[in-house]
């Protein structure tokens, strides 16, 4: 197909009315974050601050206690991640090159937790964690809690999506090194997972993003503000006040997505690729 | 080596769904300890709740119209994001953004848009000339529970496009060139080549969207919390307020379980289907 300027015209303008009302969101964010507080409630709404402010931003900081938020959702994303992929590298190499016995049965099983969503079972979540005593005290208000719960939850999609990646990645090679005197372990180590490589970063990235903007497991899980993700200590500023502080909302609504909005954008492709794939198969 | 994933997958959805199939089961006190055994008593009482009836219309509205417009929506856009044009990726990569932004916190900024008061959507509409004062959009369910539909459809769209680019991007190209040479017009070719070959993908985008659409959570709590007076709750919202705002785990978890047949009895009827048109 042949690229022209009519037809890539054409193509925008149909595109326009999605993306006037993806765009919105952002739009919003900024312009309200990027005001000064007496300019918030004006009426009528303005988009352009009369006096631009980034003080909002300094002000989020301490009102939602957004380093500590930052540090919560950094660690809990980081460690599930990390326990995620433990696991289902393993998994997704077992499942897609030995034909143990069960193997149709434990993709049954993998599909079907797949579909258990965290808040059907954030009840039974709760008395699970409120019935693990370590120190005296329970699991309910640890970061722990939530780092095993999302892990358990995230394990599915990605040995899922793993077994499809790898899958991709030819028998011959490692068969070669083992007719070289390769033993099993160390044709993994050093053929196959250098391989495997992007794959495990594709499925680690989407793990970590999911586990980033989680929202009921956190909410149910977590009380205390010094726990909490950053998307706790937002939606805290706005669920059942009577003020809300619109400006510093907004500020700090823009920096918990823009880093992850940056990832997903680099990610794109390889995601159109694995989704496809997976999908389908 | 699929032991530990094993391991986890029972500790954390096992053991919770056998914990939950034991409450619906029992009389709870509403800090959780179990009373007397009451059969299906917590079952009875739920289909009896006017709330819950409510509630159980709402989720089939909801997930029928989410998932409805997402798919209508999606198509288009996947299929203009498959023809090569001029900053494609840049297209394709501002589509995407709202799949990053979290659920809880683009339904904040939402929120804010839609305040009645100082919200930019009023605004607009006021200057545009469509409405003559503002509406007051989270206030009352009319206005409320299509709200929350729009912002639904709206950050299924990157979701559902990306599968179906997917699929499209997978598409041989020399039956279109076959289909040109024969004469047949971009209207044909879509009609009898495409939408054919992309059925499995939209069929894979319903069946993932109503999954996840059925069990979709903050959008609705933090919009409306379900009020005013329960109006727009679904299944998800009601059953949290049961299980940690009114004090009745019981009959959470009798709600749970019913969910759950749901999206079984559903997935299901997929796999059947599935099965049929691959016989």
């Amino acid at each position: 197909m042949r690229r022209d300027w009519k037809r890539s015209l054409l193509c925008w303008a149909a595109l326009s009315p999605v993306l006037v009302l993806t765009l919105f969101p952002f739009a919003i964010m900024l312009s309200t974050a990027l005001k000064p507080t007496a300019e918030v409630l004006i009426y009528p709404p303005r988009w352009l601050p009369i006096h631009w402010s980034l003080h909002s931003f300094v002000a989020m900081w301490q009102a939602v206690h957004f380093g500590v938020g930052l540090e919560n959702s950094l660690t809990i994303g980081a460690l599930s991640t990390l326990l995620v992929i433990a696991v289902s590298v393993p998994a997704g190499y077992a499942l897609c090159r030995f034909p143990f016995a069960g193997r149709a049965s434990y993709r049954q099983f993998l599909l079907t937790t797949q579909m258990l969503s965290p808040v059907l079972l954030v009840l039974g979540l709760f008395r699970l964690a409120a019935s693990i005593h370590i120190d005296g005290t329970t699991l309910v208000d640890t970061r722990l809690a939530v780092i095993v719960a999302y892990a358990g939850f995230n394990l599915a999609f990605a040995i899922w999506m793993l077994a499809s990646y790898f899958s991709a990645v030819p028998t011959e090679l490692e068969e070669a090194a083992w007719i070289d005197g390769c033993g099993r372990l160390r044709a993994i180590i050093h053929i196959f997972l250098p391989l495997a490589l992007p794959a495990i970063a594709v499925t680690a990235i989407v793990t970590f993003v999911a586990c980033w903007n989680e929202f009921v497991v956190a909410l149910t899980l977590l009380r205390s503000p010094s726990k909490q993700t950053v998307t706790l200590q937002v939606v805290n500023l706005v669920a059942g006040r009577y003020t809300v502080e619109w400006n510093q909302v907004m500020a700090a609504t823009l920096a918990a997505t823009v880093p992850v909005a940056a990832l997903f954008i680099w990610l794109q492709r390889y995601l159109v690729r694995g989704l496809a794939l997976g999908g389908v198969k | 080596m699929i032991l530990p994933s094993l391991a986890l997958a029972l500790f954390i959805i096992a053991y919770p769904f056998a914990d939950i199939v034991n409450l619906s089961l029992h009389d709870v006190s509403r800090f959780g300890l179990l009373r007397a055994f009451t059969g299906l008593g917590n079952f009875r009482r739920i289909l009896a709740d006017p709330s819950f009836l409510v509630a159980l219309r709402n989720t089939f509205m909801w997930t029928a119209a989410v998932v409805g417009g997402t798919v209508l929506v999606s198509i288009p856009v996947a299929l203009v994001l498959n023809t090569d044009f001029h900053g494609r990726g840049i297209a394709r990569g501002l589509i995407m953004l709202p799949w990053a932004v979290s659920l809880a916190l683009a339904t904040i900024v939402w929120l804010w848009a839609f305040n009645g008061n100082y919200g930019m959507i009023n605004a607009l509409l006021q200057r545009a000339g469509l409405i003559a004062h503002p509406i007051q959009w989270t206030a009352q369910a009319i206005t409320a529970f299509p709200v929350e539909i729009g912002v639904g459809i709206l950050v299924s769209i990157p979701f559902t496009s990306t599968i179906l680019l997917g699929g499209l991007s997978a598409m041989p190209l020399d039956i279109y060139e076959a289909a040109r040479i024969d004469g047949a017009s971009p209207w044909q070719q879509f009609r009898s080549l495409t939408l054919p070959l992309l059925r499995p993908f939209v069929n894979i985008a319903v069946v993932l969207n109503v999954i996840h659409v059925f069990n979709s959570f903050p959008i609705i709590w933090i919009m409306t919390e379900g009020g005013p007076d329960n109006s727009t709750h679904i299944l998800v919202t009601y059953l949290y307020e049961l299980a940690f705002r009114l004090g009745r785990p019981g009959e959470a978890a009798a709600v749970s379980l019913i969910m759950l047949a749901i999206v079984f009895t559903f997935t299901a009827l997929y796999l059947r289907m599935q099965a049929r048109e691959t016989a």
